[in-house]
C-alpha cells in the first residue's frame, strides 16, 4: 500500500460515525488536560509571584524604617533613647536582609546590598548594648552613623523606583527567576537585572565598618596569634605530616596542592594508610608558617564502638600531649556513627581558655584519630598573662540570679563574637533541672553570657 | 478495524499515562515529606545532607564536606542570609534546589549525612570559602574575578 492509499483508507475509516465520537472524546480529554495543567501552572506562578512581591514591599518598607531610625539616632539625645532606636534599627535591618535574601534575584547581583543591611543592623546592636551601658555614641560613631543614613536614602530611593516598576508591570518576577545562572552571561539586553545591578552598586564604596560585632570589617584580616614558626617548604611541612600520624602506619603522602589565600596559608596532603585502601585515606592541611596541622579528616567508617567516651577523652589527651599541644582539657562532646567529636580548650593556671580551641574526632572501635580542628587554637593561643581577678568569687556569686543554685565555679577565659576575650567567673548552675554556665566579668562584675548545657544520651553541649 | 482499535487504545494510553506523569511530578514536589523524614520535619543537618546529595553526589568525601562549610560558611557572611535553610533556598543559589534534587529522601547512613555532620562541626576544608562552581558547567564568567582558594575534585572553591 503507498503512503497515499493508507491516507484515503484512514480517511475512509474516519467517516464512519463511532469513529468520529471516538475522536471528538479523545480531543475534548486532551483539551479537557491542558487546560486543567495550564491553570494550575499559572495559579503556582501567580502564588510565586505574590510571594517575590511581599517579599520585595516587605524589604522596601523595612528599608525605608531602617533610614528614618538612623536619622532619629542622630537626633537623640539620651543614651537610653538612642539605646531604643538603635534596638529597633537592628531588627528592621535583619527583617530587610531576609527578605532581600527571598527575592528571586541571584545572590551575587544584590550581595552589596545585603551585607550594607546586615552591617547597619548588626552596627545598630552594638550601638545599642554600649547605649544601654550609659556610654553616648561619640564622634566617629555619629559620623559613621550620618554616613550610613545617606546610603540607606539611597537604596530607599532606588528601591522606590524599582517598586514602581514592578507595579506597572514592567519587572516580571518570573524572567528573572528563570533565567537562573545564565543571567550572568549576557545581561545587557535584560534591563530588570540591570536595575537590580545599579541598587546594587550604590554601595561599592561603603566605608570600612569597624565596630564590636560579628559582622564588622576588621575581623576578616584579622591575624592568627598563633601562627608562629618559620615559613616553610612544602618538603619540609611533609615531615610534618609524616610525624602527625607516625612514619609507621604511612604508606603514602601526596602532595595535593597549596592554598596562599587567606590568613592562614597551608599545603594540602593526601595520605594513604598502610593495610587500608587507597579509599579509606586522610586529608590534612599542613601551616605554611610553623608548619602545624590546621585540619585533617579521614575517611574510615569506624567499626562498632569499643571505647566509652572517657576512653576516648583520655586517647585524644594522650595524641594532643604528644603532639605539642600540652595543657589541653576536655570540654564537650559529641557522638555520631562510632564517633566522638571532643572539644579541647587549654587551660593555663586553673583557668581555662576557651578561644584556644582544637577538635579531635576520635573514632571509637580503636581510639584512632580521625578528624583534627585547629582554626581556634592557630587564632587565638598566645601566651598570655592572666591578672589576679579585679572582683571576688564571693562579689561575683551575688550577680547571679537567686533563683539559680549555683553547683561550680572556676575561672575562663570566653571568647565574645567580635573575637575578643573576656575574663570571667565561670559558674554552672541549676534551674528546673536544666543546667547553665553564667560567665561573669572578673573586673567588672558584669555578666556577660549564659549559656545552657544539654545533656543528650549522645553528647553534652552548650547553647 | 483492528487498526483503528489499535489507534483508540493507544491515544487512550496517552492520555493516561499522561494524567500517571503528572501525578509522580506532584509527589515530587511534596516528596520531602516522606521516607526517612522524621517528626516534626527536618532539621538543619537534614537539610544539608540532602543539599550535598544534590550538588556534590560523585565528589570525593571530602568534597562532600566541603560544599556543606560553603553553606555555613555564608550563614556567617555578611552578604548571605544567616540561616541554614535561608542560605539553601535563597533563590538561584544552588542548582540542586532549583531542580527539585534537594527534596530526594536520604539514607541517615549515607556517606552525605556524614559529610554533613563534619561540617556541622567545623570541619572546613575550604579555609572559610563562600562560593563553589564545576569549571565543566558553569556558565557566569563573573564566578572567576573571585579569589580561587582551591580545587578539591571536580569543584573550585573560592572567597
Amino acid at each position: 500500500m503507498s503512503i497515499r492509499e493508507k491516507l484515503l483508507d484512514y480517511k475512509r475509516r474516519l467517516s464512519d460515525r463511532k469513529m468520529y465520537s471516538i475522536m471528538i472524546v479523545i480531543i475534548a480529554a486532551a483539551a479537557i488536560f491542558g487546560i486543567y495543567q495550564y491553570k494550575q501552572a499559572s495559579n503556582m506562578r501567580q502564588q510565586l509571584d505574590n510571594q517575590y512581591n511581599r517579599a520585595f514591599f516587605d524589604m522596601t518598607g523595612y528599608v525605608h524604617n531602617v533610614e528614618v531610625l538612623l536619622v532619629k539616632s542622630l537626633i537623640s539625645s539620651t543614651p537610653a533613647r538612642t539605646a531604643a532606636t538603635m534596638q529597633d534599627a537592628w531588627r528592621q535591618a535583619n527583617l530587610a536582609q531576609t527578605n532581600l535574601g527571598q527575592l528571586p534575584v541571584s545572590p551575587q547581583v544584590l550581595s552589596n546590598t545585603s551585607k550594607f543591611l546586615t552591617q547597619v543592623g548588626d552596627l545598630a546592636y552594638a550601638l545599642n548594648t554600649q547605649n544601654m551601658g550609659g556610654k553616648p555614641l561619640s564622634d566617629q560613631q555619629y559620623k559613621t552613623l550620618e554616613q550610613l543614613h545617606g546610603f540607606a536614602v539611597s537604596l530607599g530611593n532606588n528601591l522606590n523606583d524599582l517598586q514602581a516598576q514592578i507595579t506597572t508591570g514592567r519587572i516580571k518576577w518570573g524572567d528573572l527567576a528563570r533565567k537562573g545562572t545564565p543571567l550572568f552571561s549576557k545581561t545587557s539586553a535584560n534591563m530588570p537585572l540591570q536595575q537590580f545591578e545599579n541598587v546594587d552598586k550604590t554601595f561599592k564604596d561603603t566605608p570600612k565598618l569597624i565596630y564590636d560585632g560579628p559582622f564588622s570589617d576588621h575581623l576578616v584580616t584579622a591575624e592568627p596569634k598563633g601562627l608562629t614558626g618559620n615559613n616553610l617548604n612544602s618538603e619540609q611541612a611533609k615531615q610534618n605530616v609524616t610525624a602527625f600520624f607516625g612514619a609507621d602506619r604511612i604508606r603514602a603522602v601526596n602532595d595535593i596542592g597549596r592554598n596562599d589565600s587567606g590568613p592562614i596559608k597551608t599545603y594540602s596532603y593526601r595520605v594513604l594508610f598502610k593495610g587500608a585502601p587507597d579509599d579509606q585515606s586522610a586529608t590534612i592541611d599542613i601551616t605554611q608558617k610553623g608548619g602545624y596541622a590546621l585540619w585533617m579528616l579521614r575517611t574510615r567508617p569506624s567499626g562498632a564502638s569499643k571505647l566509652n567516651i572517657d576512653a576516648a577523652k583520655a586517647a585524644g589527651k594522650k595524641f594532643l600531649d604528644s603532639h605539642g599541644y600540652p595543657g589541653m582539657v576536655d570540654t564537650y562532646y559529641l557522638k555520631e556513627d562510632n564517633t566522638a567529636t571532643i572539644n579541647f580548650a587549654y587551660k593555663q593556671n586553673n583557668v581555662v581558655v576557651y578561644p584556644d580551641l582544637i577538635k579531635l574526632k576520635i573514632a571509637l572501635d580503636n581510639g584512632e584519630i580521625v578528624g583534627f580542628e585547629s582554626r581556634g587554637y592557630l587564632f587565638a593561643h598566645t601566651a598570655r598573662s592572666i591578672p589576679k581577678p579585679k572582683i571576688s568569687e564571693a562579689q561575683a556569686r551575688s550577680v547571679i540570679n537567686p533563683r539559680v543554685k549555683v553547683i561550680s565555679s572556676d575561672l575562663a577565659i570566653i571568647p565574645t563574637e567580635f573575637k575578643t576575650e573576656l575574663f570571667t567567673y565561670e559558674f554552672k548552675g541549676r534551674l528546673n533541672n536544666s543546667d547553665f554556665l553564667v560567665y561573669v566579668n572578673a573586673e567588672t562584675g558584669k555578666e556577660e553570657n549564659i549559656l545552657m548545657i544539654v545533656n543528650t544520651p549522645n553528647g553534652v553541649l552548650t547553647m | 478495524m483492528k487498526k483503528i482499535k489499535a489507534v483508540v487504545i493507544s491515544a487512550l494510553a496517552i492520555v493516561v499515562f499522561s494524567l500517571f506523569i503528572h501525578e509522580a511530578l506532584i509527589s515530587v514536589d511534596n516528596g520531602g515529606s516522606t521516607a526517612y523524614a522524621q517528626g516534626s520535619g527536618i532539621g538543619d543537618e537534614q537539610l544539608l545532607a540532602r543539599a550535598i546529595n544534590g550538588e556534590a553526589r560523585g565528589e570525593p568525601y571530602e568534597g562532600q564536606v566541603a560544599v556543606g562549610a560553603v553553606i555555613i560558611n555564608r550563614t556567617r557572611n555578611p552578604s548571605f542570609p544567616k540561616t541554614i535553610p535561608g542560605v539553601i533556598y535563597q533563590p538561584g543559589a544552588f542548582t540542586a534546589v532549583s531542580d527539585g534534587q534537594i527534596s530526594v529522601p536520604l539514607d541517615p547512613n549515607s556517606t552525605v549525612v556524614k559529610a554533613a555532620r563534619d561540617a556541622l562541626n567545623g570541619f572546613d576544608p575550604t579555609d572559610g570559602c563562600i562560593y563553589y562552581w564545576n569549571p565543566a558547567t558553569a556558565t557566569s564568567p563573573w564566578i572567576w574575578s573571585r579569589q580561587i582558594v582551591k580545587k578539591i575534585g571536580k569543584h573550585y572553591f573560592a572567597k
